[in-house]
């Protein structure tokens, strides 16, 4: 169990600011996700707090102690990497054993934490196996079980599952997080994938050109964007541009009601947050461009008649079909400017939360 | 029914794709393997029979004498000794120089690692006869260290020309960027997150190097010493202007045999006794390039 701060980090490579000025406390025990695109500095704020980085600016503590300028033999963190980082010239309990060994520890006791970190991935059986012998997911496994038998206070995961395909990312960041409560093991974790984010994070923390755009729990990340980036990057979101004058936005299907100042904003929706019924709206008519049937929803692509594209989310029983003309309505709507939000309306209860 | 008779016109394109295909690949194969025949094949053979069958007054008959006397003369055996010990000295020193540089040139990040990595492949683009009279000049008698030293007021260098030092030297010197550029990619299987994951799990920097980069480039580095042995033990230019009269490496030895004893038979089977030990590192190269690809596939 350990906390780790970020103070005041900063990293340039040739000149360019990678991480401007990042700050972040973990929790004990909290599995945090970084989420971000690329070039976003996730990996680089992952590989500092790893060692492998060197801050140019700010500290990195763990437990209150300083370990900036440590390397990363002495440093109290354990790393899964992307491509498992697996030495192929071992078997799979050598790999595992290998900081053991460095360590100096008896064999039997070396041999019971390989065998006990072997268990807790479910790899029990394969300790004699070379790393090549096994399947992607074990490989996974394996470079999990390296990191965790060393008892770290601090897990790192650079984007551990990127190379998996769907099912099985999906069942091992299940049997991660799994793990990660059983140990409670303080836990930073890279991802570009926001459903893994979602799936796993106590708290995610949106970064964006080497800054936090925010950090909140996967919840209020989903449901409450702060700004327009992560409002578009967390999930599906429609934006449409209009105008607010006096108090409500002039767009003929959406006219909501925030007291906002006057000016240009664009309405966020989400696909989920609208209703979909045949008919014809009042202001703009709307057709069905395409269905996408995903089993569990029906996923329309709306053309308006200004020519804006939304998505629509409706239950798997809807009768829509390419070309049909339909009625929209939200439920929920933000509104932002310039990245900033203004205001969040819920247009069935007619209640506005400014912000 | 359908199905087993609709499959036959695919499977018979397939085998008539295959059959096109095999004979392109035999097409392409033939000229260099031709050419190993005519050029490689054909005279190993030659020589060996030159070497085994005597054609004197009494006709045609089997003979090992030439071998007998090679390994029975002090002064050709020197030679060979003289050679192999060359060839295990440039060897161990072209490692211990090379596997530091490549390691340097794999992991540095700095840009000084792009100018070290054009100063280490420089001596390739210069001739051996030319690094030959380079080194003369520099370290023979008299050479430019000598003209440094007496300036300081120092004693002359025992100066390595005419000694096996010389062509060691100038051997080593030659066979630096091949060494180095055959490491590197040897170097290049090893990810940069295989050394990371190591130091993460608290290994330094010599336990790195011993438990997670030397396994992983030993095929790399048995192909670099195969094939260092290779040019080394056959070399001629640098051992024969810059190493000593007597004993001397077997390049040189077979010239001399050839062109100025006029023993062509005896200057044969020295070729073929040199290509025999060569051969034994060629097999290791073989087997490594083998090896290689069946743990790639």
């Amino acid at each position: 169990m350990a906390q780790l701060t970020l103070k005041n980090l900063g990293k340039s490579f040739d000149g360019t600011d990678v991480i401007a000025d990042l700050s972040l406390d973990v929790a004990d025990g909290e599995l945090v996700c970084l989420l971000g695109p690329s070039g976003s500095g996730k990996s680089t704020v992952l590989r500092m707090v790893g060692g492998f980085e060197t801050p140019e600016r700010g500290a990195i503590l763990i437990d209150g102690e300083d370990v900036t300028e440590v390397p990363p033999e002495k440093r109290p963190t354990g790393m899964v990497f992307q491509s498992h980082a697996l030495w192929s010239h071992m078997t799979v309990a050598d790999n595992v054993a290998f900081g053991l060994k460095l360590r100096r520890l008896p064999k039997a006791e070396i041999r019971r934490k390989v065998t006990e970190a072997l268990d807790l991935v479910g790899l029990g059986d394969f300790g004699n196996r070379r790393v090549w012998q096994l399947s992607g997911g074990q490989q996974q496994r394996v470079a999990i079980a390296r990191a965790l038998v060393l008892e770290p206070k601090i897990l790192l995961l650079d984007e551990p599952f990127a190379s998996l395909d769907q099912h099985l990312r999906e069942r091992l960041r299940e049997e991660l997080r799994d793990i990660q409560r059983r140990l409670g093991i303080t836990t930073l974790f890279v991802t570009h994938g926001q459903d893994e984010a979602l799936a796993l994070a106590d708290r995610i923390v949106v970064l964006r050109g080497g800054e936090i755009e925010q950090a909140a729990s996967p919840d209020r990340m989903y449901r409450a964007p702060e700004t327009r980036f992560v409002a578009g990057f967390i999930g599906s979101m429609n934006f449409l541009a209009c105008d607010m004058r006096g108090g409500r936005a002039d767009h003929p299907l959406f006219p909501v009601a925030a007291v906002v100042p006057d000016g240009p904003v664009e309405l966020a929706i989400r696909p989920e947050a609208l209703t979909v019924s045949p008919g014809r709206s009042a202001g703009m008519s709307a057709r069905v461009h395409r269905k996408t049937d995903y089993g569990t929803h029906l996923l329309l692509d709306i053309v308006l008649e200004d020519g804006a594209r939304v998505k629509a989310m409706c239950p798997p029983s809807g009768a829509f079909e390419a070309g049909q003309e339909v009625r929209l309505t939200a439920s929920q709507v933000a509104l932002f400017r310039d990245e900033v939000k203004l205001a969040e309306v819920r247009t069935e209860a007619r209640e506005v939360a400014h912000v | 029914m359908t199905d087993l008779s609709s499959t036959g016109p695919v499977r018979t394109g397939g085998t008539a794709r295959r059959n096109g295909r095999g004979l392109t690949g035999l097409l392409l194969v033939s000229v260099p393997v031709a050419l190993l025949g005519w050029l490689i094949i054909y005279p190993i053979f030659n020589a060996i029979g030159r070497t085994i069958l005597r054609t004197d007054g009494t006709g045609p008959g089997f003979s090992l004498d030439t071998y007998v006397r090679f390994f029975s003369d002090g002064y050709s055996l020197a030679n060979l000794w003289l050679t192999l010990w060359v060839t295990a000295v440039c060897a161990a020193l072209l490692l211990a120089i090379c596997l530091p540089l490549s390691l340097y040139l794999r992991f540095a990040k700095s840009r000084v690692a792009a100018v070290v990595q054009g100063l280490s492949l420089f001596p390739m683009f210069v001739p051996s006869v030319i690094l030959a009279y380079a080194l003369i000049r520099t370290i023979g008698p008299n050479g430019g260290v000598d003209l440094v030293l007496n300036a300081l007021g120092l004693p002359k260098i025992n100066s390595p020309y005419l000694t096996p030092w010389g062509p060691i030297i100038g051997l080593v010197w030659d066979n630096i960027p091949l060494t180095t550029l055959m490491l590197v990619a040897g170097l290049g299987a090893v990810s940069d997150n295989a050394v990371e994951a190591a130091r993460d799990a608290g290994a330094r920097p010599w336990a790195v190097l011993r438990h997670i980069i030397l396994p992983q480039i030993g095929n790399a580095v048995l192909v670099v010493l195969s094939f260092t042995v290779l040019s080394i033990f056959s070399a001629f230019t640098l051992p024969y202007v810059l190493g000593p009269a007597s004993p001397e490496m077997m390049g040189p030895f077979m010239q001399r045999t050839f062109g100025q004893v006029m023993d062509t038979r005896m200057a044969v089977t020295q070729a073929v006794i040199t290509f025999a030990i060569c051969a034994v590192f060629g097999a290791f190269y073989v087997r490594s390039i083998a090896r290689n690809r069946k743990n790639g596939r």
